[in-house]
């Protein structure tokens, strides 16, 4: 592979817009979820700081910094402090296979009247286009479940201890489902490069000679199970609320962040939204078409990237505040049953899935 | 540069595989296993195999979580530093994985045919590896999952004692 300058340059400007913008999702989605929670509690929420109390996200930062940082006698140190770090890692890294818009040439530029490279070049807005792809994400998303474990087990606390135990239980019922109902979305598409998966996406189904639907997996009758799979296993993946056995409040304090103040505890709270974007980008781009915008073929162009880019954080956005929107109205289930529909219900579904899948491709209708 | 990234890889890799080895500590151990076996999948990157990394990562750290389940479960997790009980065993023990690894590096020193890399392009992509494992290797492949099923049907038979027995709690909330 040969690289230079340019290339460097352009990855650099890549890396920098997406982590800048996963950074923003933690202080954007804590708003979102306080207000979220009391619109549905038809409460008004947090108004004080800021108008709506849009800086309330930033008093938190400030309360998060300024508090003592404990770490418990009993503590096993290393693992103790290391844990939020595994948290937060799978979060950061695995967007970077999750293309978010369409790609567009660059026109000659010059600089200081010094041509900066020859004839143009191809920017394609992803971090790291990948042939494994969506492999990637499975295997730094199965790394997540080690920073929840390592910390229940490293604070000596026996609620923290349950947590991690179920964590660790739970990521063995669901992440088996996960993967295979993603299988569905990749056999479409004949790849494992998510490129390759958003741009089978992006054409037109045809109903009855005259309807036009986006393309889009959801779309396709195939995929209806493999696209409820995925989704109720992301909430699993992400420990948001009806599956949110590891913390579960009402039961284990707090549960594997018993222990925790200050910034390890902040850490948590980022990895679990940035976990939940990554989540809804990896939904958007296997099932809601990626950055395609329906009924509109965008230009290779940079309008055309940014309106498709803006299609992209928009359709994210959405999937966030349903995360949200399920969080406060759907209450906690019990610990055993997502094991019970992991393995009984999901794995069989996402298996037939597959099955109904396939069988439609070599009858050429997909 | 592919160099600097080789060797420090693999003294990561070999690093933690010794701490693995060495720490009194289970969960520590399982810990350095994943970590080495991360690092292991570096290498699998550098030969420009990125397939078989993720999978080196998802089959391998997926697979030690069950590990540690197990040690946290099964382990009761007393700080209790324990005497050396069997000397003998102990000794024997020692010398005889220094012999084994000693032979190692003499056999693979002396016999290992350190030949350049065949030209052409490089395939380790899903479509390649699927094709070679369904055409080339499929009675290995099935003769493996006969041998994970007798291993799963082992493990059921060992530990569920409970099924079948009147008042059992787990088939009480089955039969609900």
């Amino acid at each position: 592979m040969a690289f230079d300058t340019t290339d460097i340059l352009l990855s650099v400007l890549k890396i920098a817009i997406i982590l800048g913008l996963w950074l923003n999702v933690t202080p954007i989605m804590v708003w979102v979820e306080r207000r979220g929670s009391a619109l549905i509690q038809d409460r008004p929420g947090p108004n004080r700081v800021g108008p709506f109390g849009l800086l309330q996200s930033f008093a938190d930062a400030l309360k998060f910094i300024m508090k003592e940082d404990i770490v418990p006698a009993q503590a096993h140190k290393w693992l103790y402090t290391l844990a939020p770090t595994f948290g937060l890692l799978p979060a950061l890294t695995t967007i970077a296979v999750v293309p978010w818009g369409r790609g567009f040439l660059i026109p000659e530029m010059s600089l200081f009247g010094r041509r900066l490279f020859e004839g143009g070049r191809w920017f394609e807005p992803v971090i790291a286009n990948v042939g494994a792809g969506i492999l990637v994400i499975f295997a730094l998303a199965s790394l997540g479940v080690y920073g929840i474990t390592i910390a229940g087990w490293s604070s000596a606390n026996k609620y923290s201890m349950f947590g991690a135990i179920r964590a660790s239980a739970q990521m063995i019922s669901y992440e088996l489902s996960l993967t295979l109902a993603a299988v569905s979305a990749l056999l479409v598409a004949g790849s494992l490069r998510l490129t390759d998966v958003v741009a089978h996406q992006t054409g037109y189904f045809i109903l009855f000679d005259t309807i036009k639907l986006p393309a889009w997996n959801i779309f396709s009758p195939g995929m209806w199970l493999s696209f409820i799979v995925f989704s109720v296993s992301a909430f699993a993946e992400t420990n948001r609320l009806p599956f949110d056995f590891a913390e579960a409040e009402a039961e284990l304090v707090a549960g594997y962040h018993t222990e925790y103040s200050s910034m390890k505890f902040a850490l948590f709270f980022m990895a679990e939204y940035m976990a939940m974007a990554t989540m809804s980008a990896v939904v958007t781009t296997l099932y809601l078409g990626g950055w395609d915008i329906p009924w509109y073929n965008e230009p290779p162009t940079f309008l055309g990237f940014l309106l498709s880019f803006l299609a992209f954080l928009v359709k994210v956005g959405i999937l966030m505040f349903i995360f949200v929107w399920v969080r406060w109205t759907i209450p906690r289930l019990k610990y055993d049953i997502l094991m019970r529909i992991g393995w009984k219900v999901f794995l069989p579904m996402a298996i037939v899935n597959i099955v109904i899948v396939a069988a439609f491709i070599a009858a050429g209708w997909l | 540069m592919e160099f600097a990234i080789f060797f420090l890889f693999a003294a990561v890799a070999v690093i933690f595989a010794l701490v693995v080895v060495l720490h009194r500590n289970p969960v520590v151990g399982a810990l350095s296993l994943v970590a080495s076996f991360f690092a292991l999948a570096v290498m699998y990157v550098l030969l420009e195999a990125p397939f078989l990394a993720a999978l080196q990562v998802i089959v391998y750290a997926g697979a030690i979580m069950v590990l540690f389940l197990f040690v946290i479960m099964l382990l009761n997790l007393q700080h209790v530093a324990e005497p050396v009980t069997r000397p003998v065993q102990q000794f024997l023990g020692y010398t005889t994985s220094a012999f084994f690894g000693i032979g190692l590096v003499y056999y693979l020193s002396k016999y290992a045919v350190f030949n350049a890399l065949p030209e052409g392009p490089f395939h380790a992509d899903a479509r390649t590896i699927g094709i070679k494992l369904f055409e080339s290797y499929v009675f290995p492949f099935e003769m493996v999952s006969i041998l994970l099923l007798a291993a799963i049907v082992g493990a059921l038979t060992l530990s569920a004692k409970s099924v079948g027995r009147p008042g059992a709690s787990e088939s009480g909330a089955e039969a609900r």
